[in-house]
């Protein structure tokens, strides 16, 4: 590198954004977490582990386990349909105009995207309503855990594909046909060339999946039903309806702790991800 | 670049912590289509003060923005149980009688029932309601007009309850006959075993879509809030559509205008809510929400019949302040939810 | 190519998926009735969206500045703060690589609400500047992460290449590095624009009084059943944003 003083000022900009606005108010979390509740919300500046009682709720280790069923599923099946998807397009032609095709329906509002969803699969939405007029019986499609996992993928799917198709757009095919002249069939080809080479795009493609997904609330509030609670909902609940903020902090800092250790494994499994010195 | 970097910084700041001129305003906190344009607008154009207005679909969230430091708002509605907190926080500020003369066209047989402030220091009562179920009657025949329609296992998937807390438990707590602001293990484990019955039926609970979830088709049965539901009905649906206030359980609601503490404009929120007590501008209001009226003057101008009177809401329980009960209620809805 | 066509399918599918809703919403756009049912076709809504939806546009304008100044500077300070992780050290570069995960991880809610207190604790005035403030902070991982991804397999021999040719590193970063940076950008950019239109939750705690977004204003009439004018509105968006690309494409075609 020429300038190693450089770093500093490259790197400058990002710590003290974050460091201000980020780490900040995390610390705000993590100290509330340990404050007691004020009687209508709020906090009183005493000590206190109250907040983290929550364990011992029986319903709370079903959320958890709901909540990782969920975001799960949807992060493999968008992952899985993300890539080939992101491969089509960093190979075409019209490589921004198909990125750009893609990204559009989510600029239109969320919440209108989600009744769209609800009046074509809803109970008097236009599938059921044909499955009548083919004389079927109308199904229940929404207000269950397939319906959030499906809707969630929807949801996902850009968040997923565009960095696929960076890490993508820089993969040279010739590799392929390298490895299909020394006698390999297409799909270990693929396999042993594309995939290990994108790696940092999938790692990457997952986490913004997953981890929206764990701290989901207006998904399964809308398309949910009496099964798909998720931790999302108890923590906007506790902190809204029950005005408990430490509780509420409480379970958003034992979020924070699981991912990133999640996020610390997962690159440990990459070790050059986050680039080492040239 | 660095450079330029700190200058947009500084420029940001200064502009963050800029000093507010001294405008003719004021900032509503309200909930949504809860005061029609026109009575705004006549209010801007008789008194020169604009009126900026955000808007919230829930108690709580008002509650929380306001509770962490969202500052800037000078009246906001909240109702009855909230205003109680907000009071006992001292988050409300005194209110100048002498400044609201119309305060005299205010039903107090509806006003006694918020206790806490009989004199109306801090909270000034806006408007009156109930929490009721709508039935589509074209589909839905022979039912009680009780919380008992979630016992039948006949519309088991077309119903649902509202993602409440405080009206489900409210109202279950009532029907077991225990107190709604009990804490008492077992009153609460009665009222869960009732809950539970009602939820094998219901599809969801639903707080947010219920209108256009029933003027859609998708629920047959809602409970929740007459203005919400018919907002989108056409004449052939409402003539189908059936809504009551149930015989037991049923809950009510004052909503009222508070003055925030630290308010910038209370001179112009004084001057708005005496204006909202004209007769003659409340009249729109109730007009327009189609509730009941709590101005004695705008009751003899108005043109449309509410769906309910104030006789019809005798029997309900207007909502307090839970206090300490919150948590163990809170407990038993969290393990409803999940079951 | 077998993979060719598998990939083609797949795209194809999912255009499918991700525009069938979009179908119903535009079609929902001319209906003169509310419900689900199709009442005849009206432009009634659209009327109504030009002439008399004050505050809605207002919303919709300050969604529209608050996307692009956020997802601008947040895609410069990711982007240098993604080069300065890959090829540099510094003092504070282990901090750096804790810190950039954390904002993906904390739920919206938790980190509306810390901000709110943040910002009221050093008596910042809540306005549209607290709105980009936040957007802007929780883009930048994403950003960071999409750049960082593309910089795994840097060339770094190019850039090298450049300052044997005697270059000036701000010569090698806006010649060089950049343009090749360039896809891993673009994608930060259209994330960052995306995530900052839709946002609700963090929004609405930082608000300012009068400052409403679209998503704000949007939410704020769910309890009524959202009007079609919003259809409207997104049909007029989707419409725009294509004429949009079509013409820098048009414009691009002219200057190659």
């Amino acid at each position: 590198m020429k300038n190693q003083r450089s770093g500093l000022v490259y790197s400058a900009p990002i710590t003290l954004w974050l460091t201000l606005l980020f780490v900040v108010p995390t610390l705000i979390v993590i100290v509330y977490s340990f404050l007691k509740k004020g009687t209508y919300g709020g906090v009183e500046w005493i000590f206190s582990a109250n907040g983290y009682n929550f364990f011992s709720s029986s319903y709370f280790l079903k959320v958890v386990w709901n909540t990782v069923e969920i975001s799960v599923a949807a992060t493999v099946i968008t992952v899985l349909i993300a890539i080939p998807v992101a491969l089509y397009i960093a190979t075409s032609k019209y490589k921004n105009f198909l990125l750009f095709l893609i990204i559009v329906p989510f600029w239109t509002n969320f919440l209108i995207r989600i009744y769209s969803w609800i009046a074509l699969l809803g109970n008097n939405g236009l599938l059921n309503k044909l499955f009548i007029k083919l004389g079927l019986e109308p199904h229940q499609f929404l207000y269950n855990k397939s319906a959030v996992i499906l809707v969630s993928v929807y949801a996902y799917l850009p968040y997923a594909i565009l960095p696929l198709y960076s890490a993508i757009e820089k993969f040279d095919f010739a590799m392929i046909d390298a490895a299909r002249d020394l006698g390999a069939s297409k799909m270990t080809a693929y396999s042993k060339t594309f995939l290990p080479n994108i790696k940092p795009g999938i790692i990457t493609a997952t986490l913004f999946t997953f981890i929206p997904a764990l701290g989901s609330y207006a998904i399964p509030k809308l398309v949910g039903g009496n099964n798909s609670q998720m931790l999302g909902n108890i923590i906007a609940r506790e902190l809204t309806i029950t005005r408990n903020w430490p509780k509420a902090a409480a379970i958003s800092t034992i979020l924070t702790i699981v991912t990133v250790a999640f996020i610390f494994t997962l690159s440990k499994y990459d070790k050059d991800h986050k680039g080492g010195d040239v | 670049m660095k450079k330029s970097i700190i200058f947009i910084l500084i420029l940001l700041t200064l502009v963050g912590c800029g000093k507010e001129d001294q405008k003719n305003e004021l900032y509503l906190f309200n909930w949504s289509d809860y005061i029609p344009d026109e009575v705004i607008t006549d209010f801007e154009n008789e008194t020169g003060i604009k009126v900026i207005t955000d808007y919230y679909s829930s108690n709580e969230e008002m509650y929380a923005k306001i509770k962490a430091g969202g500052d800037g708002y000078d009246i906001t509605v909240p109702s009855t149980d909230y205003a109680e907190i907000m009071m006992k926080q001292g988050m409300l500020e005194k209110i100048d009688k002498s400044k609201i003369s119309n305060l005299k066209e205010l039903d107090e047989s509806i006003a006694q029932k918020i206790s806490f402030d009989i004199n109306h220091d801090y909270i000034i009562p806006y408007s009156v309601g109930a929490t009721g179920i709508a039935v589509n009657a074209k589909y839905v025949k022979n039912f009680e007009r009780s919380f008992d329609i979630y016992n039948r296992e006949d519309l088991k998937g077309k119903m649902t309850l509202l993602d409440d807390m405080r009206e489900v438990m409210s109202s279950a707590l009532i029907i077991a006959g225990h107190s709604p602001e009990s804490s008492n293990p077992q009153d609460l484990e009665d009222a869960q075993e009732i809950i539970l019955g009602w939820k094998k039926n219901i599809l969801k609970f639903d707080s947010e879509s219920f209108g256009k979830g029933f003027t859609n088709g998708e629920y047959l049965v809602v409970h929740g809030y007459y203005e919400n539901i018919v907002a989108h009905m056409t004449y052939e649906q409402a003539e189908n559509m059936v809504f009551f206030i149930p015989k037991k359980g049923a809950q009510m609601y004052i909503d009222s205008m508070v003055i925030l503490k630290g308010a910038k404009n209370i001179e112009n929120a004084h001057k708005f809510i005496d204006y909202i007590y004209r007769p003659e501008v409340y009249v729109k209001i109730i007009d327009y929400l189609e509730t009941p009226s709590i101005n004695i003057g705008a009751s003899k101008l108005r043109k449309t019949v509410p769906v309910y009177e104030i006789e019809d809401l005798k029997g309900a329980y207007l909502m307090k302040d839970l206090g300490e009960a919150l948590t163990p209620q809170s407990e038993v809805w969290n393990e409803i939810l999940t079951q | 190519m077998n993979k060719k066509t598998f990939s083609l399918n797949m795209f194809i599918l999912t255009l499918v998926f991700l525009y069938l809703p979009l179908i119903v919403l535009i079609v929902q756009s001319f209906n003169s009735g509310m419900g689900g049912d199709w009442d005849g076709f009206s432009l009634k809504w659209y009327d109504e969206l030009f002439n008399h939806s004050a505050r809605l546009w207002t919303s919709f304008k300050y969604s529209i500045i608050i996307a692009l100044t956020s997802a601008g500077i947040s895609t410069a300070i990711g982007t240098l703060g993604a080069i300065s992780l890959k090829w540099y050290t510094f003092k504070h570069k282990k901090y750096l690589q804790i810190i950039s995960y954390l904002p993906l991880v904390l739920p919206d809610i938790i980190m509306g609400v810390s901000l709110l207190i943040l910002f009221t604790s050093i008596k910042f005035k809540l306005g549209l500047i607290t709105i980009f403030l936040a957007h802007t902070t929780f883009n930048i991982p994403f950003v960071l992460f999409i750049v960082l991804s593309r910089l795994h397999d840097f060339d770094y021999s190019i850039v090298e290449a450049a300052y044997d040719l005697g270059a000036t590193e701000k010569q090698a970063l806006t010649k060089v590095v950049l343009p090749n940076l360039m896809p891993g950008i673009i994608s930060g950019l259209l994330m960052s624009i995306t995530l900052s239109l839709d946002d609700f939750v963090i929004t609405f705690f930082v608000a300012g009084p009068g400052s409403s977004t679209l998503p704000l204003h949007i939410y704020s009439m769910i309890k009524f059943g959202v009007s079609p004018i919003i259809n409207a509105l997104s049909v007029i968006l989707i419409a725009g944003t294509i004429a949009l690309a079509m013409s820098t494409k048009k414009i691009q075609k002219y200057m190659v």
